[in-house]
């Protein structure tokens, strides 16, 4: 990673924590060549949606590559016993 | 014996509405108690947390929660709080609450927590003020955990739930680099010297669910990314 890939990196991961509509803490950033890398879950699909969105408007002119998910809500799994 | 149902950083928001609530309806089918181990909102917005309080109203056990990190990040805390427990869940933070559930008596100590790290790469109370304030925020969360579990009493069971880890091994998964923003082994040392029957935390998306403090109790990490369902169950005193 060269050092305009490092600090955009940075850059974008912090943007994606402090942008009010996303707060999203947990995601990971690599920039490899000018081509934005994002891993990681979130919640609903409207938030992977706007990961996208923010990149694309405040970073474009890039490729995104967007491997995020979405966390799944399916009930419990059997019961540990614990003790 | 008691079947308690678990999950942390569910982070609700306006896009959330009925995300869990198939899953929470039916949470008497397979437990006795719901714990939430905090983020139970994404900016901790009063309105966000009216989303989570119209789902947890349909809850048919008693749930009792803590807040996380994301639940201050609106400044708004107290507002968070007090739509929960509209809802008629107990949001905890130092005080104790027992709850009663076939026929036993469920006790639960609860703290939000902070970070510092774990022992031997901790952060010291040395320094700047700001370091100070750090560790001292992190310090105060350990007293009011002690003073919360030994206000328990006698309870047929104990259980610790916090939001930031108290130990090492269920945050396994996560850059080593962020430990200390993840927990503390502060929020251990209350548990291991005043006994508990479980700990549950969350925080630590990318962690591992299972791991045990060095006196001997189980931890559970239910951060939702971590058990990838709506909720993990455990039963305990069988």
């Amino acid at each position: 990673m060269d050092a305009q890939d490092h600090y955009l990196a940075a850059e974008i991961q912090e943007a994606l924590a402090r942008d009010p509509r996303l707060a999203e803490l947990h995601l990971d950033v690599a920039v490899v060549g000018g081509a934005v890398h994002i891993t990681g879950e979130v919640a609903t699909v409207e938030r992977r949606d706007a990961v996208l969105d923010l990149v694309r408007s405040r970073f474009g002119g890039r490729d995104v590559h967007c491997h995020v998910s979405v966390t799944p809500t399916e009930g419990p799994q059997e019961p540990e016993a614990i003790g | 014996m008691i079947r308690i149902a678990a999950v942390g950083d569910i982070h609700y928001g306006d896009d959330s509405a009925g995300r869990l609530l198939p899953a929470l309806r039916a949470v008497h089918e397979h437990a006795e108690l719901l714990l939430i181990a905090g983020d139970l909102t994404r900016r901790g917005t009063a309105a966000e947390a009216e989303v989570l309080a119209a789902e947890l109203s349909q809850v048919q056990v008693p749930v009792v929660a803590v807040l996380g990190n994301h639940d201050y990040e609106a400044g708004e805390p107290e507002r968070v709080r007090a739509a929960i427990e509209k809802a008629g869940a107990v949001v905890l933070e130092g005080e104790p609450a027992t709850v009663r559930a076939d026929g036993a008596t469920v006790g639960v100590a609860g703290v939000k927590g902070f970070g510092g790290g774990f022992a031997g790469a901790s952060g010291s109370s040395f320094g700047e003020p700001e370091m100070k304030l750090f560790m001292a925020t992190t310090e105060l969360a350990a007293a009011a955990l002690a003073d919360s579990l030994e206000s328990l009493g006698s309870t047929d069971l104990r259980i610790a739930l916090m939001h930031y880890a108290p130990i090492p091994e269920t945050l396994q998964g996560e850059r080593l680099e962020i430990y200390p923003f993840l927990g503390s082994y502060l929020l251990c040392e209350p548990v291991d010297r005043l006994g508990a029957d479980l700990v549950l935390h969350g925080h630590a998306h990318r962690g591992r669910e299972k791991g045990v403090t060095p006196g001997g109790t189980a931890v559970r990490n239910v951060a939702e990314p971590v058990l990838r369902h709506a909720y993990a169950v455990y039963e305990l005193g069988g």
